[in-house]
């Protein structure tokens, strides 16, 4: 049950974004796509893989060969499926935790949670990167 | 070549102003000075400035430079840029076309405000429900959402410092939602802020400056860096002026 809450609300989380870019036409379903594919691959890991940091490298992997893919095929900039199809993946609630324990002063779980959230961004930022990598080796002209 | 000059500049500029990866308007202007006839074309951009040279046949050299502000995200306008350069490249539009494409451009189209403030909406309600919150925080969290929409468009009519302009959104939501809570509607605000700060957290410039840091630019994924910090420790600052605000009343 809360999977169905969380993948239904991931993607319109997608969506709603994908509309203050300005994504238009056929690209906005498929921006909001990436939003759903995003959320499922999320839970459907988390069944199995217990690190959570793990699971958001895999996740935000497949997401951006999503999104690239799709470039491709739409032929249209990577960053319209990237920026969007990410959105569910941010850390948003970890780092508002991080921010209710600086302020009420609990200097040793404000470590713990802040060098989480970090992390968190870092396995996102490693699934970014190691996708454009691949994508510029293979070197198509993006044009 | 001053003309075609004043159209790479003008395309650029665009492309920078609609939220692209420094390294992908470097490489469209490579390629409309190959599609110009330039013998040798050098750009060099960071987040806020563009520098472009054009050598002719001749060995004559033009140069030319932006200062370019006001940069956001408007995804259609790339995706119309995108389109251009590449007709540019294919060589089956004149110039006047071209003039005419980018005046168009520029104009552009946009959803409506109240699409706008739907979305805001939208993205904090559902963002409340994923990170964990029951039907009434996320109808909440959207109804502040709504709110914050009209505050963060009235911020960029006042022309506020960015940074500012983050600091007083964050500390806005987070003020709403605790009065939520004091109301009684609500028996905890950390699902209507994590919904309302989804909206404020600066991901797109995350993404761009890992992928211009990891694509070369250095400099330019330096800086958008340290704007994302400075966001995230601004969004922080509005959280914490609330919170004890908020915090010190007994009601």
């Amino acid at each position: 049950m809360t999977m169905l809450v969380q993948i239904i609300t991931g993607t319109l989380g997608a969506l709603g974004f994908a509309l203050l870019y300005n994504i238009r036409g056929k690209r906005l379903f498929f921006a909001a796509l990436g939003g759903l594919i995003a959320t499922l691959c999320y839970c459907v890991f988390g069944l199995f893989i217990q690190s959570e940091v793990l699971n958001y490298f895999l996740c935000s992997l497949l997401v951006s060969l999503y999104a690239e893919i799709m470039a491709r095929i739409i032929k249209t900039p990577t960053t319209t499926f990237i920026i969007t199809s990410l959105i569910p993946l941010i850390p948003g609630g970890s780092l508002y935790y991080t921010m209710t324990t600086a302020f009420s002063g609990e200097i040793s779980t404000f470590i713990d949670k802040g060098i989480y959230t970090l992390s968190l961004a870092g396995a996102l930022a490693a699934g970014i990167i190691v996708v454009l990598s691949f994508a510029k080796f293979l070197g198509k002209k993006r044009i | 070549m001053k003309k075609s000059l004043e159209i790479i500049m003008d395309i650029g500029e665009q492309m920078m102003i609609s939220g692209a990866e420094i390294s992908r308007v470097e490489e469209s202007i490579q390629h409309l000075g190959r599609a110009f006839g330039a013998k040798r074309t050098d750009a060099f951009i960071i987040t806020s400035n563009m520098e472009v040279s054009l050598h002719d046949e001749n060995d004559a050299s033009y140069t030319q430079t932006r200062r370019v502000l006001n940069i956001g995200t408007d995804i259609e306008k790339l995706h119309r840029l995108n389109d251009l350069i590449r007709k540019i490249c294919a060589k089956n539009i004149s110039e006047e076309e071209i003039k005419a494409r980018i005046e168009e451009i520029k104009c552009g189209t946009v959803y409506s405000f109240s699409v706008i403030m739907l979305a805001y909406g939208l993205i904090s309600g559902a963002f409340a429900l994923f990170f964990g919150g029951g039907v009434i925080e996320s109808v909440c969290s959207f109804i502040i959402g709504i709110i914050l929409s009209l505050i963060v468009k009235a911020t960029e009519r006042a022309s506020l410092n960015k940074i500012f302009a983050k600091f007083f959104c964050s500390f806005a939501a987070t003020l709403l939602a605790f009065f939520c809570l004091k109301l009684g509607i609500v028996s905890s605000v950390d699902h209507i802020i994590i919904g309302n700060i989804m909206l404020l957290i600066p991901g797109v410039g995350l993404t761009v400056a890992i992928r211009d840091l990891f694509a070369g630019d250095n400099l330019s994924g330096a800086l958008r860096s340290i704007e994302v910090v400075l966001f995230a420790i601004a969004i922080a600052g509005g959280y914490f002026l609330s919170a004890g605000i908020m915090g010190g009343i007994a009601i």
